[in-house]
């Protein structure tokens, strides 16, 4: 069958199979940011937004995506641009292979869109389904912690964040 | 290959050492070491080198831009899907394979059997180390006679991936049944079901015995280990200790794509940590020369020695030849738990003999491993419980290990980051606290009473030959580990819970590892430079995730006085980049990135060249930074650029700068840890929490300290889930009960305790600007340092892991 989905604000067409799910999907048309670490919602890869609601992809029938709103990693920053979180991740070292790390960004940005100014015991329940084998968690907390004081309640601190120094301080 | 080998083997080693004269020691292993004056760089001189560089492939990474081996796969549009048949029976023999309903499935194009022509009988071994591998060759891509739940006996592409696994399900397979054996222990029995026939095995490994299922034996002395047990100024302490079957639990499951490109030359693009290993590999069982095979490895989504073999390469390589198609094998997570790699389980016993006053005088550790049904990594693993943790203590004068390693029908194991230096540790520093409380002694000062400093002549290292020969300690940072990690763990101060029957105890453990293979290791690399004064750095060396690739630039641009945007770094495909053993060992930094630091300084001996005679100054007067050659008398200087511009484009005389370095050597530096676990029990129930874990780590000159932290914490976190989590279980028939993360207890971000790294410098002259080794021996600690932390808090001890509430009850009401 065909469904519609509007992915990263782009309306697009894809074939599914009966039993595929919105991560293939969305990986089959291009969106290779979503990743598949496990086969079936379990280790949060594959997160995406749905209608405003982080899923794991991987646990989402595509049929039942038909008319979705989605947003993956890409929507968020670019390269040359990016966003407060992934910039933080970035200069707090939080990345090793980084496999597991778009759906972990994904899940620190509905975070903070609902708690900006959240705990590091909030940060780590939140992120409790993301699995990361390499870093661990104290680097991912501490940077989404540090990209908590960059967005400053959901808006961009007007320097965008700098770079913390070595005792994980940001510069003024 | 000879049956039963018994020269010291590279990798882990076999042979008895003969006592060493000092004399001839010193000589061969003298304290001075020949330093080039540019790698001992002061701090405030460094302007690359320990500098927090971006980690180069970081933006990519975060914004889900980086290519792993499956986004590949929208490259071909012709791509089949690969599926493995996996035994259903722990022991037997295929007797037929019904393939005539996968056949008549639609979108299917081929499916492979033991007995197709596209697949290779030849026996080889997945582990990928040196050449001769230090592994018997004793598996088969599929396999007529199987040894565990999981073993591949056929293979199917199809279309995508759903056809491809509907067809391996219609495949038919019937066995005949052997018995099989589960527990090591029973392994050994005379009526224990053999698993390997001695013909069934080609480069056997010493001490191999096939009719008692033992894979080898090894065993090594320093001194009379016998002589000291019986004195009668010694008491005798033993205590045994038991680690689980951990998964390397990597998020990127084993991947594999592999097609025959234009040129008629098969490429394989995969998910390893040794494309130079894998490319011989494949040569060897596809019977093709090693120049018509590449491996490419893209970025990869971790590895931590799961994929430092061939685990998976093969099965596509022959549907692709079968099929003539690109074919793409990505394992499921289920085939990750039960049928790709997993550590060594193993059982290990400590001895020492030790005074009143506390001095040892012998130590001993026996390893029994579980090596599951094939050999990868079994020997060199077990060789590595003793040789790694053992010369922690080099002042002890009597010192032997031996080791067992064992088949079972159980699903294979192989390397794992620590690489038995986790068992090991374990049980040698859960023992030696043991033993302080004995004697009534402070098991930190205990411990400082024999452990390493700089200047020791390292004989237990070398008590097995191979790896680890012995060797001089120039650099340890062990006291200032053990001072950082107390104060900031809070030692000397520990305030008990209010509430009743809730106890607080820290407990510490030191860990000692290698850098690199000690004679058994290569690394190369190249450096191009460009007119516009930038560099391509060509590299053999493989970066799965540790940063490796930013590391080498962060070496070459110290080096060329550059920018680090300013290297292009290329790494890891056998086409385009030079020979390199691979990302294992804890030999990256200091093996690969020496020969970076070579070739760059070979680039730049050309570069002081060209300015030389474009500013008309000596060579001697010119040095390099911030992009320029300066000269030191004048001041008068060219940019990079200018001489990349010159020397390609110059009127009288034309060069492309390139420069070369290889590296190997006889050396592997120790990096050490020590660890610090604060630990809270409840003496009714058991249960416990781990308030924080620190562990300060001597790596010597950190290349990057922000990565090097996060090789630190990711590392620590690995051996807490080993101290914690039950790993993979199996059941009576072998059979893996773990199939997803859930199952597993991967230990979740609100379910680990804050981890604190504390990087201690120091200086290792025999590598690159003082590196030594950091990923893997904050891996070996955490087990030992919370047993010793329960012990402290409520006084019972846990030997085996997991250490549980449940065990911690049991214990505490046994008293």
């Amino acid at each position: 069958m065909e469904i519609q989905l509007t992915v990263n604000d782009d309306p697009t067409t894809a074939t599914v199979g009966p039993d595929d799910d919105l991560a293939t999907v969305l990986r089959r048309n291009g969106y290779t940011g979503v990743k598949c670490g496990c086969d079936g919602g379990v280790c949060g890869a594959s997160k995406v937004f749905v209608d405003g609601e982080v899923v794991m992809a991987c646990g989402v029938d595509a049929s039942e995506a038909d008319g979705a709103d989605v947003r993956t990693i890409a929507a968020l920053g670019t390269q040359d641009d990016l966003h407060p979180i992934q910039a933080a991740f970035v200069d707090h070292f939080a990345v090793q292979c980084g496999f597991c790390i778009p759906g972990m960004i994904i899940e620190a940005e509905s975070l903070l869109a609902e708690n900006p100014d959240p705990t590091e015991a909030e940060v780590r329940e939140a992120i409790d389904d993301n699995r990361c084998r390499c870093t661990g968690y104290q680097k991912p907390v501490e940077a989404i912690l540090d990209a908590a004081d960059r967005m400053d309640g959901g808006r961009v601190a007007a320097d965008g964040g700098a770079r913390p120094d070595e005792e994980g301080e940001t510069h003024e | 290959m000879s049956d039963d080998r018994t020269d010291p083997a590279p990798d882990g080693g076999t042979a008895s050492q003969p006592a060493t004269d000092e004399r001839e020691a010193f000589e061969e292993h003298p304290l001075e070491w020949d330093e080039p004056a540019n790698n001992d760089k002061a701090p405030e001189e460094r302007d690359s080198v320990s500098q927090p560089a971006e980690k180069y492939d970081d933006r990519k990474l975060v914004t889900g831009q980086a290519k792993y081996t499956a986004d590949y796969g929208e490259r071909f549009p012709d791509l089949a899907h690969a599926a493995v048949v996996r035994s259903e029976v722990p022991h037997g023999r295929v007797t037929d394979v019904d393939t005539d309903a996968a056949e008549a499935m639609d979108d299917v194009h081929a499916v492979l059997t033991p007995w197709s022509e596209a697949v290779p009988d030849a026996k080889y071994t997945s582990a990928g180390q040196s050449y001769p591998e230090p592994s018997p060759w004793d598996m088969n891509v599929l396999n007529e006679h199987v040894r565990y739940v999981g073993d591949p006996v056929a293979a199917v592409a199809a279309e995508d991936p759903d056809t491809a696994a509907a067809a391996a399900d219609a495949v038919d397979v019937e066995y005949e049944e052997h018995d099989h054996v589960v527990d090591p222990e029973e392994a050994f029995d005379a009526d224990a079901p053999q698993l390997f026939a001695e013909s069934e095995v080609e480069n056997g490994i010493v001490g191999h015995d096939y009719e008692r299922n033992r894979m080898a034996h090894i065993d090594g002395e320093v001194g009379d280990v016998e002589a000291a047990l019986a004195r009668d100024d010694v008491h005798v302490h033993e205590t045994e200790w038991e680690t689980i079957r951990q998964s390397h639990a990597q998020i990127e499951k084993h991947t594999t794509l592999a097609y025959t490109d234009e040129d008629d030359r098969q490429v394989v693009i995969t998910s390893t940590q040794v494309p130079n290993h894998t490319r011989r590999q494949l040569a060897h069982l596809f019977d093709v020369p090693i120049r018509d095979i590449r491996v490419k490895k893209p970025r990869v989504g971790g590895g931590f020695g799961g994929k430092q073999a061939m685990v998976v390469e093969p099965i596509p390589m022959a549907l692709s030849l079968a099929t003539d198609r690109p074919v793409m094998y990505e394992a499921s997570r289920e085939e990750e738990f039960g049928a790709m790699r997993s550590r060594h389980p193993m059982q290990v016993r400590a001895r020492t003999a030790v005074t009143d006053d506390g001095d040892i005088a012998a130590m001993e550790l026996y390893a029994l491993s579980n090596t599951g049904a094939y050999g990868s990594h079994g020997m060199t693993v077990a060789g590595n419980v003793g040789s790694k943790p053992m010369p922690l203590y080099s002042k002890v004068p009597n010192v032997r290990f031996e080791a067992d390693i064992v088949h079972t029908n159980t699903p294979q194991t192989g390397a794992m980051r620590g690489y038995g230096a986790p068992q090991g540790t374990l049980a040698l520093e859960g023992h030696l606290d043991e033993v302080a409380r004995d004697l009534g002694l402070d098991p930190v000062e205990f411990r400082r009473e024999h452990y390493m400093e700089v200047g020791d002549l390292d004989e237990i290292a070398g008590m097995m030959g191979g790896e680890g020969a012995e060797r001089r300690i120039r650099s340890c940072g062990l006291d200032e580990c053990v001072e950082r990690g107390k104060e900031a763990i809070g030692w000397d101060d520990v305030d008990q819970p209010d509430e009743d029957g809730r106890h607080r105890g820290i407990g510490m453990a030191l860990s000692a590892q290698g850098t690199g293979v000690a004679g058994d290791e290569l690394g190369a690399a190249q450096i191009m430079m460009n007119e516009d004064g930038s560099f391509h750095l060509q590299v053999g060396g493989v970066d799965i995730g540790t940063g490796a690739d930013t590391a080498f630039i962060q070496i070459a641009a110290e080096v060329l006085g550059c920018d680090e945007d300013d290297v292009v770094v290329k790494s890891s495909d056998t086409d385009n980049t030079p020979f390199d053993y691979g990302a294992y060992a804890s030999s990256t930094t200091y093996i690969s990135g020496m020969a970076v630091k070579k070739a760059a300084e070979d680039a730049k001996e050309r570069i002081l060249d060209w300015a030389s005679r474009m500013l008309d100054e000596p060579v001697e007067n010119l040095e390099t930074a911030d992009g320029e050659v300066y000269s030191e008398a004048t001041g008068d200087s060219v940019t990079l650029e200018d001489v990349g511009y010159e020397s390609v484009y110059g009127h009288d005389d034309r060069e492309h700068i390139l420069g070369k370095g290889t590296h190997s050597t006889e050396e592997s530096p120790p990096p050490f840890a020590a660890q610090f676990a604060d630990v809270t029990v409840d003496e009714e129930t058991g249960e416990f929490e781990v308030n924080k874990l620190v562990v300060a780590v001597d790596c010597g000159v950190a290349i990057n300290p922000g990565m090097a932290e996060g090789q630190v914490e990711g590392a620590n976190h690995m051996s807490y889930e080993m101290a914690v989590s039950e790993g993979i279980t199996v059941d009576g028939d072998g059979r893996a009960e773990v199939s997803d993360f859930d199952e597993y207890g991967l230990p979740s971000a609100s379910e680990t305790p804050p981890i604190e790294s504390i990087l201690v410098e120091t200086h290792e002259p025999t590598g690159p600007f003082g590196a030594k080794s950091v990923a893997e021996v904050p891996t070996n600690t955490v087990p030992p340092a919370i047993s010793n932390a329960v012990r402290e808090a409520v006084g019972v001890r846990i030997n085996e892991m997991p250490i549980t509430a449940e065990k911690i009850r049991a214990k505490l009401d046994e008293e």
